[in-house]
């Protein structure tokens, strides 16, 4: 008797503790105004975390596409944005996988631009999926995002699937990237050398600049990113930004698993297929986009100058496209100028959806 | 989920761990054998935490020092069992069991500090609805997803023995542990967890009942 209840006990306790756990996996998808939910795309042994928030009864959707690679979409969250642009249309906050609060056991090998191509491919699907095919879609790709949405509109098909294409600060081409930032900081530091302006912090940027002239390794690019963001905090004309100020804002709100983010971000932006994205160019392959195009670069961005914008504008195929340059910006557009950043969004969106 | 779930599913495996611990031979597995739960947080978000630890070694220390000052604590080991479970919305539901070793010494008036890792298993589940999406655009829901790791945890507490001045059967405890889940994206997770709970001796039933 004693093992039947005992028996019994072990069953319930079971099935409760399924319970548990598989309520918070019950699908759920809400058209309205004011949407915040969560859920999981699970490609190629990574579970990647969507945040959809704002107005889904406008069946419109704008795709995050974070930077890093690794950094995660939390930061991108910001009160303006949702004030400014969820109100219009829906967000969608998507952590590329080994990023945010994306999951997955041993994938490192996965860790590969083609994948992640592909998981766009599929988030996309997914969206259109939940929301109703007739759903639009929009990216935004911002930096090394920028990267990762050149490649998918320049891969098959691709661009079909989306109204419209985004690049905020955003590289097409890292070697030409390099080159950019190189003469960028030569260009800016010098004015500030003899303008008297931060002469300390700018003398080690331009003996660097002058010692490593071209054909640059993976550290060498890393170094020159480094100095790049080193750079925008010497120019009184830039609006500062603190990404951790602003995650900190965002962490209790998203429920932030702070020490994923930091693990994941640790892990990718040290991995091994950063060498390869440090080679990789879709310069000679924008030509194929027909999709309409909105450019958005900082003037004092550099670690993505803003010619890489032009480089964009002038080699797509599309008329749709507008280039935009904010005087006050560095590499991060979307919070250094978010009344400029959020008008033109909306305005495109608005345009072509 | 909701506070109603959450308290529930903590009585209903408390009360499973007690109806273990009196089912074989319980005047001398209980002699040895206490049960723990607790309230178990990782920053803001909540969780439960069920054991039970099986002393292996206990010995007494005195000492008198130089200055003539005494010292009289004792020292315990335990071999311990524990299930922990934490919920992180939108993230992940992690249940995990660990088997550790725990190092406790105890002054005699009741106040102690303890040392334990702990290996184990954890399962997550996934804080949403997850899907799969196929090469030709086919979309399918994965039930339970969610991940295996290896775990690891280290932990370090205070407490207050209540059997040692006041002769109450319980143990007040506060412990941070440090989980790490292994591998979490082809690299290691890390979460810091904060326990606040009780430890129940079993011998004393059987001196209540004595007594009777």
């Amino acid at each position: 008797m004693l093992s039947q209840n005992y028996n019994l006990m072990q069953r319930i306790i079971g099935y409760l503790l399924l319970l548990l756990m598989v309520s918070c996996q019950k699908e759920k998808i809400t058209i309205g105004t004011n949407v915040s939910e969560t859920f999981y795309l699970n490609n190629a042994s990574a579970s990647m975390r969507l945040l959809v928030q704002g107005n889904t009864l406008s069946h419109t959707f704008l795709i995050i596409v974070h930077g890093g690679p690794g950094e995660g979409s939390f930061v991108y969250n910001t009160k303006y944005i949702t004030y400014h642009i969820e109100n219009k249309f829906a967000v969608v906050y998507w952590d590329q996988r080994d990023a945010g609060a994306s999951q997955g056991n041993s994938n490192g090998n996965n860790l590969n631009l083609p994948q992640m191509t592909d998981d766009l491919k599929k988030v996309i699907e997914l969206i259109k999926y939940r929301y109703g095919e007739n759903s639009s879609v929009f990216i935004l790709g911002h930096s090394f995002g920028g990267l990762l949405t050149s490649s998918f509109m320049t891969t098959g098909e691709n661009q079909t699937m989306v109204k419209g294409w985004i690049m905020v600060d955003g590289s097409p081409n890292y070697p030409l990237n390099d080159t950019l930032t190189r003469q960028m900081l030569l260009r800016v530091g010098q004015q500030q050398i003899a303008l008297n302006d931060h002469v300390n912090n700018w003398t080690p940027i331009i003996n660097y600049c002058n010692a490593h002239p071209g054909n640059f390794t993976l550290a060498e690019s890393n170094q020159l990113e480094s100095y790049g963001a080193d750079a925008e905090t010497y120019i009184s004309e830039v609006n500062q930004f603190n990404l951790l100020s602003a995650m900190e804002a965002s962490s209790l709100i998203d429920f932030l698993p702070i020490t994923a983010v930091l693990v994941n971000y640790l892990y990718s932006s040290d991995a091994s297929f950063n060498a390869v994205l440090d080679k990789t160019q879709f310069s000679t392959l924008l030509y194929k986009i027909v999709t309409p195009t909105l450019l958005l670069y900082g003037e004092y961005d550099f670690i993505c100058p803003k010619e890489l914008g032009e480089e964009v504008y002038n080699r797509i195929s599309t008329n749709d496209k507008k280039m935009v340059i904010s005087p006050v910006s560095g590499h991060n557009f979307m919070f250094q100028d978010e009344v400029l950043f959020c008008n033109e969004v909306d305005n495109f969106i608005a345009k072509y959806r | 989920m909701n506070h109603r779930k959450f308290i529930l599913s903590v009585m209903f495996l408390a009360f499973a761990l007690f109806c273990f611990s009196q089912r074989d031979s319980p005047g001398r597995l209980s002699d040895s054998l206490n049960l723990k739960v607790s309230y178990n947080s990782s920053l803001i978000y909540p969780g439960a935490r069920l054991g039970a630890e099986y002393s292996v070694k206990s010995f007494n220390v005195a000492k008198t020092k130089k200055s003539g000052k005494k010292k009289d604590f004792d020292k315990e080991r335990f071999v311990s069992a524990n299930l922990g479970w934490y919920h992180h919305p939108n993230f992940q539901d992690n249940m995990y069991l660990t088997g550790g070793w725990t190092m406790r010494r105890t002054h005699s008036k009741g106040f102690f500090t303890e040392f334990s890792p702990e290996i184990g298993l954890s399962r997550t589940f996934l804080g949403g609805t997850t899907y799969k999406v196929d090469n030709n655009g086919n979309v399918s829901v994965v039930k339970l997803a969610g991940y295996y790791y290896a775990l690891l945890t280290v932990g370090g507490g205070v407490g207050y023995d209540y059997s040692k001045a006041k002769h109450k059967p319980f143990i007040l405890f506060y412990k941070l542990n440090l989980l790490s889940m292994y591998p979490y994206n082809s690299t290691i997770y890390v979460r810091p967890a904060m326990e606040i709970g009780l430890i129940y001796k079993l011998r004393f039933i059987g001196n209540v009942k004595s007594k009777l």
